[in-house]
C-alpha cells in the first residue's frame, strides 16, 4: 500500500539552501551583540610541564579586563568530559597538551582581551612529552595523569577484547597467513565554521544560557551542569545551523562552553568566546591516530578462517569518546569490532589499547574507529588476493557476510535489516569496467585500480539510544516538529520535514522543523552515529503517526466511515478511492481543537535492546548496518611520487534514501574526505606541538585534488527504519583509504601500509623498491 | 590611527571609520552586520571571506579597510534576494550545492567573478577558479555542477 511515496525519495531541495545561498542564514557567531565581553584562553606553552605558579596580577589591573581566572576561581567541578570528566576547564597543576588552558580572561574589547593574555606570567617545569603512544605505553613512561579517575594502568586508558572461536587452531591449520602492519594518521576534523560560543546568565532563573555551534545540545549541558554548579534544568544549550561537525563539535563545544560560561557566571554579563583557526587545530579533538598490527589465516582456496589484530590508539591527553564505563560507546571498542571488516570469519581475536599522550584528545570522528580498522583489513584482504594469485572482487565475494552469518562481535546478519553489500560490489564492479585491464603505456606514470568494502552500524548503542521529539499540529493545517538534533550541514532538517509530511499527508512545505535548543524540544540524542535521519526519525513518525490517527477519527465521525477507509494526501482528508470527497485537514484539526482532541504528540523511538558482553566483546549491539563499495583508479608518478585519484566510484546501501540527492551530498563528501585522508592529512606533532596548525599546510582537498565523485545508491530495506531507511553520515569515507592504498599497490606492484600516501611517501617507497631491486 | 573611508558597498556609498590595521572583513561583519561574509581561517587560505573588490575576488581576511576606500565591494548580500535570485544562487541551490553552508557565499561569488569575465569557462577553468576556496562538506562535485549549469542560465539571459 506504501509504494507510491508522495514526498519520501524525493530529491526535493533543502529547507535552508536559498538562506544560505543568499548570505542570509546566521551561523552562531552571526549573533554576536557589541554589549558582549571578549573571552580568551591563555593556552598552554608546554604540552607537557608542571605549573609551578600562575601571576594574573598585572593582567588584572589593565584597563578593561573585566575577569581574569585561573584554576582556583572556578564555580564547581574542574573537569568534565562526554564519558569521564578527566578535562580541566583550566588546567590546575599539570599541562598535559598544547590546549589545556592555565587561565581566562574576559575583556571588553578583542585587542584588550588578548593583551591581558600576554601579561600572565606562567612559571612551567617542562616534562618530556609523549607523541607516540607505543612509548607512552611502555612501564617506565611518566603518567601523564597522576591520578585519572578511570585508567587501567599507567597511560593506558582502556585495553578492549574481542574474542570468538578458536583462534589458535585456527593459525595453526592455516594453509596461508597474512601479517602486516599498518599506521593511519592523527586528522583535524576541518569544520569550516571555527568553535564559538556565546554564554549568558539568566538573571531570572539563576541559570545560563549557552549558545554553541555543536551536536549533542542535551549532552552538552549534562556534562558542563557540575562545572558551573547549576542542576540541568536551568542550563539552556541551544545552537542555529552549525558549519559542519564530523564529530568533532560533540567535543570541541564543550570546551569553549566551558570557557565562556565561568567568564560568564563571574561577570554576570554576556560573553563571547571563539577559537581562531589556529587554536582550533591546536586544543580541539582529532581522529585518533592508530598502529595496527593485523593477521589473517585464511584455506588455499581463499576462506578466511580467522583474524588476529592489537590495535593501538592515540588517545591524546584526554578520555573524550575514548572508553571506558560503557565500552561500547567507545572509538576503541569499535577498531575491535571492526577488526574483521564485512566478512564471516569463525575465529578472531582482537585487542585495542588506547594510549594517553600528549597530543589533542582524539575523539568521535565520522566513522568513530571503523575507518582505521576497515583500512587495515581491506588492505589484508587485498595483500591475500595477492598471495593467493586471485581477484580482489572474487575473494571478497567469496567471504563476505550473507544473511544468518555471524560477525567477529557475533551478530547475525539478517536481511530484513538490509544487506545489500553483494549487490553494491555488482553494481561498482559493472560501472568500473574491472575485469578490463588499465593501459599502463611506458612513462613514469603508472594506473592502479582498488577496491574497498565497509560495513558500519547505525546509532549508538547502550549508552543511549532512542529520541523524543515534539509533534504538534496547527490549526491552519501546518505542521510543527521540534528536535533537539543538529543542522550541520547533512539535510537532516530536510530529511525530517519529508518524513512528516509523508507520514502525516500534507504538502513539504506544509512542515516546519525546529532544532538543536533545549528549550524547545526534548532529548533525542546526539546527532552523531550516522543515527539522526533513523532514529530521530523513527520518532517523528511516531509522533506523526499518533496525530493522522487522531485526525483519521475525528475525520472518520464527519464522514461516518470507518478512519481505515480514510486517507490524508496533500493536505486533504478523503475516502480511499472516493477523491471528490476531500475536506481540507485544516479543517479537521479545528473540529479535533475545539472537541477536545489534543493536537501536540509526544513522538518517541527506541531499537531493540542492544546485547553486549565486555569480557570477550560478543553482543548485537546495532539494530542495522550500512554497506558499501568504493573503487577507485590512481595515477602514480614514480619519479615524483606524485598521486592523482582519477576515478571514484562509491555504492552504498542505505535501506531507503528519503532523499536521494541529500544521500549523495553525504556520500561525496564522505569520499572527499576519505580521499583527504588516504593522500594528504596529517597532523605533525613534535613533543606535543603541532607544527602544521594551519590550512596552509594542514592540507584537506581542494576542488583540484579529487576526481568526479560518483555515487551509486543501494536500496535494501531495514524493516525498522523510517521507511526503511539507514544512517548514512558516516560510513561513506570508510572504504576510501584501503581503497587508493589498494590501487597505489596495484600501479606499483609494492605495498605501503602508512597513510596518508604523500609524495615523500610513495617515493621512498619507490626508492627503497628500487634499492632491493624487488617489485615487478 | 582611525581614518574616514568612503567606498561603494553592495551598489551603495557608504562611510565608515576604520583603524588602519583593521582588516575588511571584520568591517563587513561588525560595523555593517554583513554576515554572509564568513571568517573560516583568517589567513588567507580557505576562501570562506571572498567578496569582489571592484569586480575580482579577494579574500576580505587579508585586505585592510583603508585598501577599500574609493573602490567597490560586492558581497554576497547585494548579489540576490528571493525576490531577485541570482542564477548562480539559483543553481547551487538546484544542484544540491549547499550542505553546512559556510563556504556557499564565497564559492558564489568566486564564481561569480570567473563568469562575469568568461562567458563559457571550460571545465579546468573553473576548477581553476574555484580552488582556492575550500569545502569541507560537499566534495565539490555538486558545486562544479552548479557553477557549470549557471554558466548555461546566464548565457541564456545575456
Ligand atoms: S577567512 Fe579569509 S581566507 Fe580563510
Ligand atoms: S558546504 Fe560546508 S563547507 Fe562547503
Amino acid at each position: 500500500m506504501k509504494s507510491g511515496y508522495q514526498i519520501v525519495g524525493k530529491r526535493v531541495n533543502r529547507v535552508d539552501a536559498l538562506a544560505k545561498a543568499l548570505g542570509k542564514a546566521k551561523f552562531t557567531s552571526d549573533f554576536k551583540r557589541q554589549d558582549m565581553l571578549i573571552g580568551k584562553a591563555l593556552f598552554a606553552k608546554f604540552p607537557h610541564a608542571i605549573i609551578k605558579g600562575v601571576d594574573t596580577a598585572k593582567a588584572e589591573q589593565l584597563e578593561g579586563v573585566q575577569a581574569v581566572l585561573t584554576a582556583k576561581d572556578l564555580p564547581g567541578r574542574n573537569g568534565y568530559g562526554i564519558l569521564v570528566p578527566d578535562k580541566p576547564v583550566i588546567a590546575e597543576k599539570k599541562t598535559k597538551y598544547e590546549g589545556d588552558a592555565v587561565a581566562l580572561v574576559a575583556a571588553v574589547s578583542e585587542e584588550i582581551a588578548k593583551k591581558a593574555l600576554g601579561l600572565i606570567e606562567v612559571e612551567y617545569e617542562v616534562l618530556p612529552a609523549y607523541d607516540d603512544p607505543r612509548q607512552a605505553m611502555k612501564d617506565d613512561a611518566i603518567h601523564i595523569h597522576e591520578a585519572h579517575p578511570a585508567a587501567d594502568k599507567g597511560n593506558i586508558l582502556t585495553t578492549v577484547a574481542l574474542d570468538s572461536g578458536d583462534v589458535e587452531k585456527a593459525f595453526r591449520e592455516a594453509d596461508i597467513i597474512i601479517e602486516n602492519s599498518y599506521e593511519t594518521p592523527m586528522v583535524d576534523h576541518a569544520y569550516m565554521e571555527t568553535d564559538v560560543c556565546m554564554a549568558e546568565p539568566d538573571p531570572l532563573t539563576g541559570g545560563l544560557t549557552l549558545c554553541s555551534p555543536q551536536q549533542a545540545v542535551y549532552a552538552t549541558k549534562r556534562c558542563l551542569a557540575p562545572v558551573f554548579g547549576i542542576p540541568q534544568n536551568k542550563i539552556r544549550t541551544f545552537c542555529p545551523i552549525v558549519g559542519g561537525g564530523f564529530g568533532g563539535k560533540e567535543d570541541s563545544v564543550l570546551d569553549v562552553s566551558a570557557m565562556a560560561g565561568v567568564l560568564a557566571l563571574k561577570t554576570k554579563r554576556p560573553v563571547y568566546f571563539e577559537l581562531d583557526r589556529e587554536e582550533v587545530f591546536r586544543t580541539t579533538g582529532k581522529r585518533h591516530a592508530t598502529y595496527i598490527k593485523h593477521r589473517m589465516a585464511a584455506t588455499k582456496d581463499g576462506k578466511i578462517t580467522a583474524v588476529d589484530v592489537e590495535t593501538i590508539l592515540d588517545k591524546g591527553a584526554y578520555t573524550s569518546m575514548g572508553g571506558l564505563n560503557n565500552p561500547l560507546m567507545a572509538v576503541t571498542q569499535r577498531t575491535a569490532m571492526y577488526a574483521g571488516g564485512t566478512y564471516f570469519i569463525p575465529n578472531a581475536r582482537a585487542r585495542s589499547h588506547s594510549v594517553f599522550t600528549n597530543h589533542p584528545y582524539s575523539c568521535a570522528f565520522r566513522g568513530f574507529g571503523a575507518p582505521q580498522a576497515m583500512f587495515a583489513v581491506e588492505c589484508q584482504i587485498d595483500e591475500l588476493a595477492k598471495a593467493l594469485n586471485m581477484d580482489p572482487i572474487e575473494l571478497r565475494l567469496k567471504n563476505i557476510l550473507r544473511h544468518g552469518d555471524r560477525t567477529i562481535f557475533g551478530q547475525v546478519m539478517k536481511e530484513n535489516r538490509g544487506l545489500g553489500l553483494e549487490e553494491c560490489i555488482t553494481k561498482v564492479k559493472g560501472r568500473m569496467d574491472w575485469d578490463k585491464s588499465l593501459d599502463q603505456g611506458n612513462g613514469p606514470v603508472k594506473k592502479g585500480k582498488g577496491i574497498a568494502v565497509f560495513m558500519y552500524g547505525t546509532g549508538i548503542p547502550l549508552l543511549f539510544e532512542g529520541a523524543s521529539c515534539y509533534v504538534n499540529l496547527e490549526l491552519d493545517g501546518s505542521v510543527s516538529v521540534a528536535v533537539a538534533a543538529t543542522e550541520m550541514g547533512q539535510g537532516i532538517v530536510t530529511a525530517l520535514t519529508q518524513t512528516a509530511a509523508e507520514a502525516l499527508g500534507v504538502r513539504y512545505e506544509d512542515v516546519n522543523v525546529t532544532y538543536s535548543d533545549t528549550a524547545t524540544a526534548p532529548d533525542c540524542g546526539p546527532t552523531v552515529g550516522s543515527r539522526a535521519a533513523v532514529v530521530v526519525g523513527n520518532a517523528v513518525l511516531d509522533g506523526c503517526n499518533k496525530l493522522r490517527e487522531r485526525m483519521l477519527s475525528v475525520a472518520s465521525k464527519e464522514f461516518k466511515k470507518d478512519p481505515r477507509d480514510m486517507d490524508i494526501k496533500q493536505g486533504e482528508v478523503f475516502i480511499v478511492g472516493k477523491p471528490e470527497t476531500t475536506m481540507p485537514l485544516a479543517a479537521i484539526v479545528s473540529k479535533a481543537f475545539i472537541t477536545q482532541v489534543p493536537l501536540a504528540a509526544v513522538g518517541t523511538w527506541y531499537p531493540p535492546q542492544p546485547s553486549f558482553r565486555a569480557e570477550d566483546g560478543q553482543g548485537e549491539p546495532m539494530h542495522a548496518y550500512t554497506f558499501g563499495v568504493q573503487a577507485v583508479e590512481v595515477e602514480v608518478d614514480t619519479e615524483t611520487g606524485e598521486l592523482s585519484v582519477t576515478r571514484s566510484v562509491l555504492a552504498c546501501d542505505v535501506g531507503k534514501a528519503i532523499n536521494p540527492s541529500l544521500v549523495e551530498g553525504q556520500m561525496e563528501g564522505g569520499a572527499a574526505m576519505g580521499i583527504g585522508w588516504a593522500i594528504l592529512e596529517e597532523g605533525f606533532m613534535n613533543k606535543g606541538v603541532m607544527e602544521n596548525a594551519s590550512f596552509h599546510n594542514f592540507l584537506i582537498p581542494t576542488i583540484k585534488d579529487l576526481p568526479e565523485l560518483e555515487s551509486i545508491i543501494v536500496e535494501h530495506p531495514n524493516d525498522l527504519g523510517p521507511y526503511g531507511a539507514k544512517g548514512i553520515g558516516e560510513p561513506p569515507l570508510i572504504a576510501t583509504a584501503p581503497a587508493i592504498r589498494n590501487a597505489v599497490c596495484n600501479a606499483l606492484g609494492i605495498s605501503i601500509n602508512t597513510i596518508p600516501l604523500t609524495a615523500v611517501r610513495i617515493l621512498a617507497a619507490v626508492k627503497n623498491q628500487q634499492a632491493v631491486g624487488g617489485g615487478n | 590611527m582611525a581614518k574616514k573611508i568612503q567606498f561603494i558597498l553592495n551598489g551603495n556609498t557608504v562611510e565608515v571609520m576604520v583603524g588602519e590595521t583593521e582588516l575588511l572583513v571584520d568591517v563587513l561583519r561588525d560595523k555593517f552586520r554583513l554576515t554572509g561574509t564568513k571568517k573560516a581561517c583568517g589567513t588567507g587560505d580557505c576562501g570562506a571571506c571572498t567578496v569582489l573588490l571592484n569586480k575580482e575576488a579577494v579574500r576580505s581576511c587579508i585586505i585592510l579597510a583603508p585598501m577599500v576606500d574609493g573602490k567597490e565591494v560586492l558581497t554576497i548580500e547585494g548579489l540576490g534576494d528571493e525576490k531577485n535570485v541570482h542564477p548562480i544562487q539559483q543553481a547551487f541551490v538546484d544542484a544540491g550545492a549547499v550542505q553546512c553552508g559556510y563556504c556557499t557565499p564565497a564559492m558564489i561569488l568566486t564564481a561569480k567573478a570567473v563568469l562575469d569575465i568568461n562567458h563559457d569557462p571550460s571545465d579546468e577553468e573553473i576548477k581553476t577558479a574555484l580552488s582556492g576556496n575550500l569545502c569541507r562538506c560537499t566534495g565539490y562535485s555538486k558545486i562544479f555542477q552548479a557553477v557549470k549549469n549557471a554558466a548555461k542560465a546566464m548565457n541564456l539571459k545575456r
